[in-house]
């Protein structure tokens, strides 16, 4: 099991020719497997969005976009951007609090930035900025993390959380919080720390629950209790099973779906993106789908099981939690188990944002891997 | 040897990294499991469901209505027909949005109508709301312009029922309205929308399976927005049928005008068939405006209060008054109490004990010695007051029955009443008390509790006419589909075929013979006819002293308290082919006032049959 730098250097002309593709893209199966979600992702976007090509062309050039930048940041060595991802944060954290404080014309709730041609919301940035940002202070320097990092880090990530919370959207803000606690279990925060989070949950619970909003803690309770509908949103719930359900096992073929292509569905081709899936390719598309969605995470982890440093260990190992958390909360939401959060189904879903975002992600874990 | 240390720390990382990371994968694990199974129940286990409730969602099964069934004479000429009507309606979901597209509405395309705040409409629980039903040409041009601005405000074109002869045929084929519950109750097997209408009374009424048709369905898709998408499927309606009247145009037209702004009725009908030829009941109304095919008021405000939409031919329960008397005298024939030479005395009135209560007739010196032939042809009362205070109450009502007193026709219209046809049982159990002989005596002239109606009255007169068959009555022959023959309703069988002709000839006489009370019809060369005046009290005359004309003169002041004018009759004799009876409320004189109005449609109806000359 133990390498040298001796069987490293004998081997590296042994084992494969020079192949410019490899060398452009480092890891063929994850790019292909990548592309291969992307494209049919584009197809499904053509039949959620009613058949619109130019919502089609949109999310294309994001894709391209978000490929080249992808392909970029592989080719850098990730020591060399490691501070850069550390104080990202606090561009994620300005981002949430602009929004706070200048909220967006037109929207219910301060959650977007619109820059006219183009909006986004910072907490689908903050989302991937935190788990980064916050790995990147956790190996900053060569010795183990101390108890002030353990704290730095939980505080950095309840404070997006908290920001996220206050928009107001109590979803978005577990998930945010989610994801930041992710790298830092993984890091090795100390179970003594853990066991004592637990217990200042418990402690502040009551205090937690009598601050949040009435509608928040229907929200909470429907978690309990999914039958109960206090948001209204079953009729859309109901609807994307509908739809899931009648697709069966073989689905009603592309552009034939009718709970789709009339509409029955809402934010078909965002969030709901899933449900067209289902009722037109059925459990099979579905399957194949979940299959790519396998392949990609199984890169993840292959990579970063392998790679060098403890930084990039780290950052491969919860990017990959969060790319497969987010397909899970994304799934769970349209199938109707979760309640109804912000999470769009990833590299699928239209939305510039997310898409860029998840390639820059998958640019970081590329960047990792030594050919 | 460094490296080898870092390998080694690596390596110690590596290790609580991936048992790390395996304790967040089986937390992940269990939730894709959650995950999977719930897909896995959706798309397999319950698929079925799912499909039925997806085409639930999208297609919508519009019935499809055909076209009312037209009804028609049977030379063809159209008595009610379907036109077309463009409306706009905005649906109930979206009334309160859409204050700016109402506004629009009035400023361009409905200029010349008078604003009303159709947020008054909110209480009602259809689903349209109709803000015109009856654009003009121009309004449809506007709105075909402003169409796009007013995207909540949809046009509808429908099929509104109209009558070209307006008032003549109101009583016939009645009119159309709205479904109500109480109709949903009747027509439950039958497709109806909410706001469908219905044939309220008279042959809409009655045939409205027939001229309805039966729906057929269309499969429409739909979006989540109700919008059309495209037909999946169509089921074309059944046609209805189109109904052929057995009414004249001519008789008809005769009858209204004849009964022109006064109270009555006229029934002329086919004594061999049962075939209606005329049924007018006055005042009427124009059903256009109740169909919703031409705007006013129904009827003008001068008869308010004269019931213009009750039909009196087969709703209005009158004194028979004299015309029953020949049907008394039948009996009397036939239970061998008279015979046409029986002779009774005459004075003015009649006791049933000496000393005991005046009945009086009608001519207060009286008619002398009187035969049942002169006691119809001068409609003594005396003579009749005598015969049924023989004949009993029993005998009298069983026999009356034979002929269709107290019972309903059965005619093709909504609403008809049995009148009444009282026994000794009926009185006990609606007045409660016992029967009299004044009772008896009252019903031998048509007067006290007996009442029929024009209808029963012209169907039992017509059965001298046929010499005892009676059909019947019919308003419609046939529609394209079948044919409704004429049904013999029942058959009266006499002892002695010879007393049809007695009774026959006695009316004959009413008019021919220089005293009958109908003789002012008589004419040289006229078509012959048989017949019998009437003329009801509707104040009964009680006071003993006075004479029935001094008493009448004070009752008389009062145009409601005059009695009823009626005259039964069938012609041409021999060979009846119309029977008339006619009843001029408080027209006061039978032979002067209904009597030539029967004669004219008699002799009217005679020239279809007469060779061109």
């Amino acid at each position: 099991m133990s390498r040298s730098p001796l069987d490293y250097s004998i081997n590296k002309p042994l084992s494969s020719r020079f192949n410019p593709l490899v060398f452009i893209v480092k890891d063929l199966i994850l790019f292909f497997s990548l592309v291969g979600v992307l494209s049919f992702g584009l197809f499904m976007l053509y039949s959620a969005s009613g058949q619109s090509m130019s919502m089609v062309y949109r999310q294309m050039i994001y894709i391209c976009g978000g490929l080249i930048l992808m392909v970029f940041v592989s080719h850098l060595r990730p020591n060399s951007y490691k501070n850069l991802l550390m104080h990202s944060y606090w561009l994620g954290l300005f981002l949430l609090a602009y929004v706070l404080i200048v909220p967006a014309k037109g929207y219910e709730t301060s959650r977007w930035i619109d820059f006219g041609f183009f909006s986004f919301q910072p907490s689908e940035i903050i989302r991937l900025i935190l788990p980064l940002s916050l790995v990147a202070y956790l190996c900053r320097k060569e010795i183990k993390p101390q108890l002030s990092d353990w704290l730095v880090t939980s505080a950095a990530s309840l404070i997006c959380a908290f920001f996220v919370y206050k928009q107001p959207d109590l979803g978005t803000a577990i998930i945010v919080l989610t994801s930041g606690l992710i790298p830092i279990y993984l890091a090795g925060l100390p179970f003594k720390i853990i066991a004592s989070y637990f217990g200042l949950l418990i402690v502040s619970a009551p205090f937690i629950w009598s601050g949040l909003r009435p509608y928040q803690q229907e929200r909470v309770l429907t978690l309990l209790d999914p039958d109960a509908d206090p948001l209204g949103t079953g009729w859309n719930i109901a609807q994307s099973q509908t739809a899931i359900g009648s697709g069966g096992l073989y689905g009603k073929g592309y552009l034939e779906g009718t709970q789709s292509q009339l509409d029955f569905i809402p934010e078909s081709h965002s969030d709901f993106i899933f449900s067209v899936i289902g009722e037109e390719f059925g459990l099979i598309g579905i399957s194949l789908l979940f299959l790519i969605y396998g392949i990609i995470i199984w890169r993840i982890f292959k990579i970063g099981y392998s790679a060098e440093s403890r930084f990039e260990r780290l950052a491969c190992c919860s990017l990959g939690f969060i790319f497969l958390l987010f397909i899970l909360i994304n799934v769970l939401m349209v199938i109707g188990i979760i309640p109804v959060v912000g999470v769009p189904l990833p590299l699928i879903s239209q939305g510039g944002t997310s898409i860029v975002v998840h390639l820059l992600a998958f640019g970081v874990i590329l960047s990792t891997k030594k050919i | 040897m460094k490296i080898i240390q870092d390998l080694k720390k690596d390596e110690k990382e590596i290790q609580s990294l991936k048992s790390r990371s395996r304790i967040v994968l089986v937390i992940i694990s269990f939730l894709i499991l959650v995950g999977l199974s719930k897909i896995i129940q959706l798309t397999i286990l319950d698929n079925n469901d799912y499909v039925t409730e997806s085409d639930r969602n999208r297609i919508i099964n519009m019935p499809l209505f055909p076209s009312r069934g037209l009804i028609q004479l049977q030379d063809g000429t159209i008595i009610a027909e379907n036109i077309v009507f463009q409306g706009i309606y905005i649906n109930r979901k979206f009334i309160e949005s859409s204050g700016a597209q109402i506004e629009l509405l009035h400023e361009k395309v409905l200029q010349d109508r008078p604003k009303v705040s159709y947020l008054s409409y909110k209480g009602e629980s259809k689903e349209k709301i109709w803000l015109v039903d009856n654009l003009n040409e121009k309004e449809l041009a506007k709105y075909e312009l402003y169409k796009n601005s007013l995207p909540n405000i949809k046009l509808e074109t429908s099929l509104r029922r109209f009558l070209p002869h307006k008032n003549l045929f109101s009583h016939v084929v009645g009119h159309m309205g709205r479904i109500t519950r109480d109709d949903e109750i009747d027509f439950s097997t039958e497709k109806y929308l909410s706001d469908s209408l219905i044939g309220k009374v008279g042959l809409e009424r009655v045939y409205e399976k027939s001229l309805r048709g039966f729906p057929g369905t269309s499969a429409i898709e739909v979006d989540v927005f109700g919008k059309k998408i495209r037909e999946l499927e169509r089921i074309l309606p059944k046609r209805p049928s189109n109904l052929t009247l057995t009414l004249d145009l001519q008789l008809q037209r005769i009858a209204r005008e004849e009964l022109a702004d006064r109270r009555g009725a006229i029934i002329a009908i086919d004594p061999n068939t049962g075939y209606i030829k005329a049924l007018v009941s006055s005042p009427d109304y124009n059903p256009n405006i109740l169909n919703g095919s031409e705007k006013g008021m129904p009827f003008s405000k001068v008869f308010k209060d004269q019931a213009p939409f009750f039909n009196r031919v087969i709703s209005g329960s009158y004194p028979p008054a004299s015309t029953i008397k020949p049907f008394i005298g039948l009996l009397g024939l036939e239970e061998g109490v008279v015979t046409p030479k029986t002779i009774i005395e005459d004075k003015g009135f009649f006791q049933i004990k000496e000393d005991g209560r005046k009945y009086r007739g009608w001519k207060e010196e009286g008619h002398g010695k009187v035969n049942l032939r002169k006691a119809i042809v001068e409609s003594s009362d005396v003579y009749f007051y005598e015969l049924s205070s023989q004949l009993t109450v029993d005998r009298i009502s069983s026999f009356l029955n034979k002929f269709g007193f107290g019972d309903i026709t059965g005619i093709d219209l909504f609403n008809e009443t049995k009148s009444t046809l009282p026994t000794r049982n009926w009185k006990l159990g609606t007045i409660g008390e016992a029967w009299f002989v004044g009772d008896t005596i009252n019903i031998g002239i048509g007067q006290g509790y007996i009442t029929s109606t024009p209808l029963q009255l012209v169907s039992s007169i017509s059965a001298i006419a046929t010499k005892g068959k009676i059909f019947k009555p019919r308003l419609i022959s046939n529609s394209n589909i079948q044919e409704y023959k004429p049904e013999l309703l029942m058959e009266v069988e006499l002892e002695k075929e010879i007393h049809w002709e007695i009774i026959e000839s006695s009316m004959i006489a009413v008019i021919n013979s220089w005293n009958g009370t109908a003789h002012n019809l008589f004419r040289d060369n006229g078509v012959k006819i048989a017949g019998k005046t009437g003329t009801a009290q509707i104040k009964s005359l009680t006071d003993q002293e006075l004479t029935v004309r001094e008493e009448y003169q004070g009752v008389r002041e009062n145009i409601k308290n005059r009695d009823h004018a009626l005259f039964a009759s069938y012609g041409p004799i021999p060979n009846p082919n119309l029977a008339v009876v006619v009843i001029v409320e408080n027209g006061e004189s039978g032979s002067a006032v209904a009597a030539p109005i029967a004669q004219k449609l008699i002799e009217n109806y005679q020239l279809k049959f007469k060779p061109n000359e």
